[in-house]
């Protein structure tokens, strides 16, 4: 297992033009596809999968076409993943807790 | 024992915390339930517990007092419970919602249901339209807002109305670069002046719209009308993005098309309603043109053709946050009424006042609805291979070989081909399947538009159902 703590870069951590910022929940550690990940507390299993680079969620079942968050409120079920063992989890539904175990398919963490 | 309530409330949103505040001032004994973990619903979104923010949005400075109005002891708010039926109890005569969730009763009966879902963004498909990198307006609002997450680096965003506008604000504020904004409809100026009488009184939301321009002039976001992304292309993510400007009737103009490299599409072609309680209730229904699906019928109170099951707010017809509370008053007044707790003389002062004001709203999504329609050849940008059913991955081609066969509905469709039978349940295609049917076989998609839905309407662990786990005694 590799540990990676670099500061994401998708996260946003300026403000913006009114000035306004967001402070993130505690660190906590998961793992995503075997290598181990600080997330936030707060945080969807949807927005570290981005912060970390993944795009794709799962492969399609029938065609194997990549798939990955689309409607971002529990709507279109595009961004399955499998947490903690139980398969076809919305990670747009879903924050993430300390010693998560995510798994996505089709794509490698780069 | 199935617990019992005077009104279940189905959708934190603004209208049903609007309604849920109403019915507790006539004194009913509230159950509020909604998805999410906190309320607020898309419109009023809180960001989650764990975070802080150094100043609050105007938007949640506003729903403060909405906020604090549910939090009394005859409202019940369960959060992060999926509603997943409805159904009559004949025994009791009531109407039995049942939920799934940690640390919630499984039914819960009422003699009155509101129903608040709400709405979610209206997908057209395109070619590429599944590659991971093209997401809707709402997905953009919920990361960069609600998560402080970047969707991607250099994103462009296509689509119709001004939830486009707002979120292309967003994006730029957060650093996105943004390559432009492509409004498909064209002529909005000349338009707009037809409806000089919805902007009346509308002068707080024009602000709204001008602070949005405002930070898209100042990063010198173009702002084109008449234009539209037309196709995605890359390996397994989006790479390419090409647009193209539009004619009347929405159809790319050949010699247009121009192409460029970047990593999101962010789509929001207007809203879809979500029927799905509606459907499964077999309610009377009326096809919206606008929405471009059937809505709930409703009488001035918002009950829908089933008594005790009311409709508010956009999923009912898109009208936006203040329509949807201002039906939620009247909607809990009329439950209040219909169980004895208020007089007639005091529930049709109190709804007479409130019916004024729905006019006025009405009017300006009228205007809305008329001025940000989808033009039609959109809805032919798809090629035969584009997938239309996402969750089956059944692709345009093979739902016209269905209509060939003899499908007459969607319904049909879904049972040759599959389409709109997977995890979303046709919440993303169904609409779309109508569009592609009536195109083929040259009818309104009202004539070939039902889709049935059965339960739960969401998906739900199978252990559930076992007896243990549900509750269910006998």
């Amino acid at each position: 297992m590799t540990s990676s703590n670099k500061p994401s870069s998708m996260r946003i951590d300026k403000k913006n033009s009114k000035g306004c910022v967001i402070k993130r929940g505690n660190p906590i550690q998961i793992t995503i596809n075997d290598t181990q990940v600080t997330a936030y507390d707060g945080e969807l299993v949807a927005s570290v999968l981005l912060a970390e680079g993944i795009r794709t969620f799962h492969s399609k079942h029938k065609t194997g076409r990549p798939s990955g968050i689309y409607c971002g409120m529990g709507v279109c079920y595009e961004c399955l993943v499998t947490i903690n063992g139980i398969e076809k989890v919305r990670a747009c539904q879903t924050q993430v807790e300390n010693g998560m175990v995510i798994k996505t398919t089709g794509e490698k963490n780069p | 024992m199935i617990e019992k309530t005077d009104l279940i409330i189905i959708g934190a949103g603004p209208g049903g915390m609007q309604a849920a505040v109403s019915a507790a001032q006539i004194g009913l004994q509230v159950v509020l339930i909604d998805g999410n973990p906190l309320p607020g619903g898309q419109y009023y979104k809180q960001l989650p517990l764990q975070f802080s923010v150094n100043q609050n949005s105007c938007l949640l400075k506003e729903a403060a007092s909405l906020f604090d109005g549910i939090q009394q002891p005859s409202i019940r708010l369960l959060t992060n419970k999926l509603v997943w039926g409805i159904f009559y109890n004949p025994k009791t005569k009531l109407w039995q919602a049942t939920l799934q969730g940690d640390n919630c009763p499984p039914r819960l009966e009422a003699p009155a249901i509101i129903i608040a879902t709400g709405a979610y963004d209206r997908s057209i498909p395109f070619p590429g339209w599944d590659l991971p990198g093209v997401i809707t307006a709402g997905a953009a609002q919920v990361l960069v807002k609600y998560q402080g997450i970047l969707p991607g680096k250099r994103a462009i965003l296509s689509g119709t109305g001004p939830l486009q506008l707002a979120a292309a604000a967003n994006l730029v504020d957060a650093g996105v670069e943004v390559l432009g904004v492509l409004e498909c409809n064209q002529g909005l100026i000349q338009k707009g002046f037809l409806h000089l009488t919805g902007i009346l009184g509308q002068w707080s939301r024009m602000k709204e719209g001008f602070q949005y321009a405002k930070s898209l002039l100042r990063a010198r976001v173009p702002y084109k009308t008449g234009w539209s992304v037309i196709r995605v292309d890359g390996e397994g993510k989006v790479e390419e993005v090409t647009i193209a400007q539009l004619d009347k009737e929405g159809n790319p103009i050949p010699g247009t098309e121009r192409s460029n490299s970047l990593d999101t599409v962010v789509v929001g072609y207007g809203l879809t309603p979500s029927t799905e309680f509606f459907r499964l209730l077999d309610c009377e229904m009326i096809y919206s043109k606008p929405e471009g699906v059937f809505l709930p019928k409703r009488d001035p109170f918002f009950q829908t053709s089933l008594p005790g099951i009311y409709a508010i707010g956009d999923c009912a017809k898109i009208g936006g946050a203040k329509l949807a509370m201002l039906e939620g008053e009247v909607a809990a007044a009329h439950v209040a009424y219909q169980s004895n707790r208020t007089t007639k003389d005091k529930f049709d002062q109190m709804t007479a006042k409130i019916h004024q004001a729905i006019k006025r709203e009405n009017r300006f999504s009228k205007m809305l609805a008329e001025l940000f329609a989808i033009p039609h050849g959109l809805f032919s940008l798809a090629k035969p291979e584009t997938i239309i059913c996402r969750c089956e991955q059944i692709s345009l081609a093979e739902i016209r070989t269905a209509i060939s066969y003899g499908a007459q509905t969607v319904t049909d469709i879904k049972n040759i081909t599959r389409s709109g039978m997977g995890f979303c349940q046709g919440r993303t295609c169904a609409s779309i399947l109508s569009q592609i049917l009536a195109s083929q076989r040259n009818c309104p998609p009202a004539e070939g538009y039902y889709l049935n839905i059965r339960p739960p309407i969401h998906a739900v662990p199978i252990e559930y159902f076992t007896e243990s786990s549900n509750g269910v005694q006998g």
